[in-house]
């Protein structure tokens, strides 16, 4: 077997073992709280008996469509001539798997609310509004800034000059289309970012501490696993800077050890993230959940999946039937351009192949 | 450090905040040239259009408690609102006490009450 293929299949291994600790994880949320509790509603006593133990079934059974995609996955894998694709379509299932688990989420709690609690389900009273800044420097370590910055930096300048050694024999689609391509990665963490800094954080002013805490340390989280892609795109450029000068015997040999330790990295790095989540849960079980105050009623200006709302200042809205997301939003024209210069960089490094 | 807003409050939101925050900067807990938040990020928060809270930083702006700087946010800028007259200073003193008065408590109530609020606000020890 090809190189590639041996780390992917080891790779999509790993990420299944992975996969199923997320579907157990996933699948115990609705009780963390207690049996009391269905995700953030108060229930019923009777709720896991009786109407809520088919809520819970739909909820668990939604949990299994992003597996749909292991069907293409596994033919990319072992059809050499499709082996490209298959790293995008992981990419894509993690990503549905997200989407997926959050609209999941929202549907269940959707369903289980008009057989809730009903005092629980009345709009606090009291908010308690953060006057902390949360701007993007409020949140960068100038180190890793400044680490990220300098490696990249280097990388560029091997990468120019080694094509400007040789300009006459080289492909400058070839020598810069990884790096460019890298670099509007990081770009893209940076707008992730500012989208993670944009999630509005409503608290009552019960416990507001408590809410507060937990809301904060989910953004930190978010931020340095944002910072974590971050740092391993750049390890790509660097990676790439000098692989590229390197003989093609070498380039094997080089190759292997760089797959092996993306694999470690990714084997430790799952179970940090695994340990940190469990601190985030014990810190988010603190607080008490409650309903919000929704001054700009929400369900009534945002009754599809996208809406446009100037007045609005958030991103995402929560409308009559799920999450609708905002077009009138900077974030979200920030996130189009994004996605029209993705599309952009591939037809340019595409051109002329 | 929070600010409350309270949906029996009869105050409009935008008013709230501002008296938040002038709260805030007499009791020292925002000194001069503490920044505040973005009004997208407090009009998101509080999930209120933004409008309603660029209207309370023109408020505090036209007090001269914060100067609002275009593309890098808003910072205190004194902990003493502009030059008023002292009628206007009174005027809505007057009103607070009419409403106590009003509401059947006897003066030295009163009074206790306006030194306990006045110790509260931090600016009653000096």
């Amino acid at each position: 077997m090809h190189t590639a293929t041996e780390y992917l299949v080891l790779f999509y291994i790993f990420f299944w073992v992975v996969r199923i600790r997320g579907c157990v994880r996933r699948g115990r949320q609705p009780l963390l709280r207690g049996p009391e509790w269905f995700f953030n509603v108060h229930v019923q006593p009777d709720f896991y008996t009786g109407a809520g133990k088919k809520i819970l079934y739909r909820y668990w059974m939604r949990m299994l469509i992003p597996f749909v995609l292991d069907i293409p996955i596994t033919v990319a894998i072992f059809t050499p001539s499709y082996l490209d694709y298959a790293p995008w379509l992981l990419i894509a299932q993690a990503v549905l798997i997200h989407i997926n688990h959050v609209y999941s989420v929202d549907k269940a709690e959707r369903e289980a609310r008009p057989i809730a609690v009903p005092e629980t389900e009345q709009p606090v009273d009291s908010m308690a509004l953060s006057l902390t800044p949360r701007r993007l420097r409020d949140y960068a370590n100038p180190k890793v800034e400044w680490a990220l910055a300098l490696a990249n930096i280097v990388a560029l300048a091997l990468l120019f000059r080694h094509y400007f050694a040789d300009p006459q024999h080289q492909n400058w689609r070839v020598v810069f289309a990884v790096p460019a391509f890298y670099l509007y990665l990081q770009v893209g963490m940076l707008f992730v970012k500012s989208v993670v800094l944009a999630w509005r954080t409503p608290v009552p002013q019960t416990q507001a501490t408590e809410h507060m805490e937990a809301r904060e340390e989910t953004r930190k989280y978010y931020l340095k696993m944002c910072d974590w892609y971050r740092a391993f795109v750049a390890a790509g450029i660097v990676f790439w800077s000098i692989v590229i000068r390197i003989s093609p015997a070498e380039f094997n040999r080089v190759s292997r050890i760089w797959l092996a330790a993306w694999l470690v990295i990714t084997v430790v790095g799952t179970f940090l993230v695994e340990i940190k989540r469990k601190q985030l849960v014990t810190v988010a079980l603190r607080a008490r959940p409650v309903r919000m105050p929704d001054f700009l009623h929400e369900s009534d200006i945002a009754r599809w999946p996208v809406c446009y709302q100037p007045s609005a200042p958030m991103l995402i809205l929560k409308g009559a039937h799920g999450y609708s997301l905002n077009l009138a939003n900077t974030l979200a024209h920030l996130g189009a351009a994004y996605l029209a210069g993705l599309v952009v960089l591939f037809a340019l490094l595409r051109m002329g192949r | 450090m929070f600010l409350t807003i309270n949906t029996n409050d009869p105050r409009p939101i935008y008013q709230q905040v501002a008296d938040g925050i002038k709260e805030l900067i007499a009791r020292g807990k925002l000194p001069q040239g503490a920044p505040l938040p973005p009004v997208r990020q407090l009009a998101a928060d509080l999930g209120v259009n933004l409008n309603t809270i660029a209207i309370a930083y023109r408020e505090l702006q036209k007090d001269g408690l914060i100067v609002i700087k275009h593309g890098s946010g808003s910072v205190v800028a004194s902990s003493t609102t502009t030059e008023r007259s002292p009628d206007d200073l009174r005027r809505p003193l007057r009103t607070a006490l009419t409403e106590l008065v009003l509401a059947g408590l006897s003066s030295t109530k009163i009074l206790s009450m306006v030194i306990r609020e006045l110790r509260t606000v931090g600016r009653g020890n000096k």
